[in-house]
């Protein structure tokens, strides 16, 4: 088995990758304000000087005074407006983008005013020439915003490729992680030597028996090790599986150990994933019932209950809280769970009555 | 001669009644005064038959082969017998205590025979101190056993009490003597305060970051600053954001 820690370790190591990533993410997003601002400015300096080129009101320094004005109060008014865009629709981002470049452009032209000492009044006037800012203040804006939303846009999908590269390789690594516990769970060697032993003395007193038990473990063996590389099984067939490995226990421990297999025939031929249940199977008796004196029973039983399909393994043992690390084999049930059936696959836990645990897999019912 | 008396102690019958064939093949004057079925039943035997000899398993219901090795020191020999402890068994290496690996073969139990005989013949008795050698390999074990913090809670439901992997907690948050516990099916409430909480969890996996608030470092999709500049966490699949309070910042700082 691993070491218990093994989980956490790469939980933190994944943990340490998005971290590295979010920095460098956060660096751009401190930075992107303050090179905005500096790349309006020099935006609205370019528009002066070809303004004054073309004749324009003729004063560089006035052309200057209301570009820069305009220009910024767009962006300001942009920007805020930007971060209200959320889930909005994009037909009330472009209203709100709009309100905000005909905000921006009267506002700017009205500061603009304000510093050149125009007398402000004169804007609310029928005055031409205002109105012609204005309306330039909206053509540079809509060009100038187009560029850096597009730059913005650029950023995110790259931004967002990354995160999917490193989801990725998570994933990738997780799925080779499980496989390999899952093999490691199958040939605990501890079952493997005892049963040996067993099959070994039983040649000796009771060759019927000692042949019985030597079938059993193949059979558990050839389906547990086959059904790695296999997607999905019946529940039927492991069920079959499932009895075999308690078939053995039942010759180790005697009449410490009873068990009782309850599937309605009608869920029998369900495709189901395999070695979901097994691992419970042998908490069961590990964590269960080998350190009770007295043993108990293992009670499997399937139940569909409308559109779920729900099995349960109850045992008569010990209960939860002398059993350790069982906590590993349990957390790689809930992530095959959710890799396969998303939020409609769950994995419970529960105290027995009147003693012992009770874990139940629910799935999505697959009916035809 | 004296006799020699010898008990047996394994919670499989199979395998107690093969080493006891096997144990009348290699030493037919060995005589076997009884059998345990659990450590339990071992004590008591010892107690009881004062053999020279017992063959433990390791892995018994009630008490462990290494548990009751460790009650019985000074009083008998003891040989271990086990499926497959690779630890345990580099720990007896150079030891004064003897281990059978199961299945028993026939060669290696004559071994142990001769090993034993010898010992019984040059010592009066076994040595005490090897009760100090079981204890540290039971606390070995134990190590290697439990990882010593809180894996499981119980949580009080409508139709039972549930058990909740810790792992399976996005937050835990402070709600006067109780803890609420956040998972992705929903919240529930636990009867113990969160100061005592934050001492039984693994320090690696749950960080606390405020006063109310222990979060499953597992659990954070990222860290980043609010307005007024306080540090503020991001939940995978959660749609609440959790404040960093400032005595933690220094969790997120060197990353």
């Amino acid at each position: 088995m691993l070491p218990v820690n093994r989980k956490g370790e790469t939980a933190k190591e994944d943990f340490l990758v998005e971290m590295h990533m979010e920095s460098k993410i956060s660096d751009a997003k401190t930075h992107r304000p303050v090179v905005l601002f500096f790349l309006t400015m020099v935006f609205n300096t370019v528009i002066a000087v070809f303004l004054t080129f073309f004749g324009f009101r003729e004063d560089f320094v006035v052309n200057l005074i209301f570009s820069q004005c305009i220009g910024l109060s767009i962006c300001v008014l942009v920007t805020i407006a930007h971060w209200f865009f959320g889930n909005l629709s994009p037909l009330m981002r472009m209203f709100l983008f709009t309100a905000a470049l005909i905000l921006g452009s009267v506002a700017g032209t009205l500061l603009g005013m304000t510093i050149t000492g125009v007398d402000t009044s004169l804007f609310f006037e029928k005055n031409v020439s205002f109105v012609h800012v204005v309306s330039l203040g909206i053509v540079f804006g809509s060009i100038i915003s187009y560029f850096f939303f597009s730059r913005h846009r650029i950023s995110m999908t790259e931004r967002r490729a990354e995160e999917e590269r490193i989801r990725r390789i998570t994933s990738e690594k997780k799925a080779v992680e499980t496989e390999l516990r899952l093999l490691q769970a199958q040939i605990e060697p501890h079952f493997l030597f005892n049963t040996l032993s067993n099959i070994l003395s039983l040649l000796d007193t009771d060759l019927k028996k000692g042949q019985t038990m030597l079938i059993d473990l193949i059979h558990y063996l050839r389906t547990s090790l086959k059904k790695t590389r296999e997607d999905i099984t019946t529940i039927g067939k492991e069920m079959e599986m499932i009895r075999a490995y308690l078939n053995i226990f039942r010759v180790r421990m005697e009449d410490r150990l009873n068990y009782r297999i309850d599937m309605p025939d009608s869920i029998k031929e369900l495709p189901f994933p395999p070695m979901l249940v097994q691992p419970l199977v042998e908490n069961a008796i590990k964590h269960g019932l080998e350190p009770k004196i007295e043993g108990g029973e293992v009670w499997i039983h399937g139940v569909e209950d409308g559109e779920v399909l729900r099995l349960e393994i109850a045992d008569t043992g010990v209960g939860m809280y002398k059993r350790g690390a069982s906590g590993l084999g349990l957390s790689n049930i809930r992530e095959r769970l959710k890799s396969l059936y998303g939020d409609k696959g769950r994995l419970i836990l529960e105290e027995n009555r009147p003693s012992g645990l009770k874990a139940i897999i629910e799935v999505p019912h697959a009916r035809d | 001669m004296q006799e020699i008396k010898a008990i047996i102690a394994d919670d499989e019958k199979q395998l107690r009644s093969h080493l006891k064939s096997m144990l009348s093949k290699v030493w037919p004057d060995l005589i076997i005064c009884g059998e345990a079925r659990n450590g339990r039943e071992a004590l008591e035997l010892i107690e009881k038959h004062r053999p020279d000899i017992a063959f433990l398993d390791i892995r018994m219901p009630g008490l462990s082969g290494m548990e009751v090795a460790g009650k019985v020191a000074g009083s008998c020999w003891v040989v271990f017998v086990t499926a497959y402890d690779q630890y345990a068994i580099e720990a007896f290496e150079n030891e004064a205590i003897d281990y059978l690996l199961k299945p028993v073969t026939r060669e290696r139990l004559e071994k142990t025979a001769r090993r034993l005989k010898e010992q019984i013949d040059s010592y009066t008795k076994p040595p005490v101190d090897f009760s100090e050698i079981v204890n540290k390999l039971i606390v070995n074990l134990q190590d290697m056993e439990t990882p010593g913090y809180l894996q499981w809670l119980k949580v009080q439901k409508r139709d039972g009490i549930r058990l909740i992997p810790v792992d399976e907690v996005y937050y835990f948050k402070a709600s006067d003597k109780y803890t609420m516990v956040i998972t992705k099916e929903g919240e529930s409430l636990i009867r113990k305060p969160i100061k005592d909480l934050a001492d039984e969890l693994d320090p690696d996996k749950f960080w606390r970051v405020h006063r109310g608030t222990i979060v499953n470092a597992g659990c954070i999709s990222e860290v980043s600053r609010s307005l007024t500049g306080r540090s503020v966490i991001r939940l995978k699949d959660l749609p609440e954001t959790l404040t960093v309070s400032r005595s933690y910042v220094h969790l997120f700082k060197q990353m």
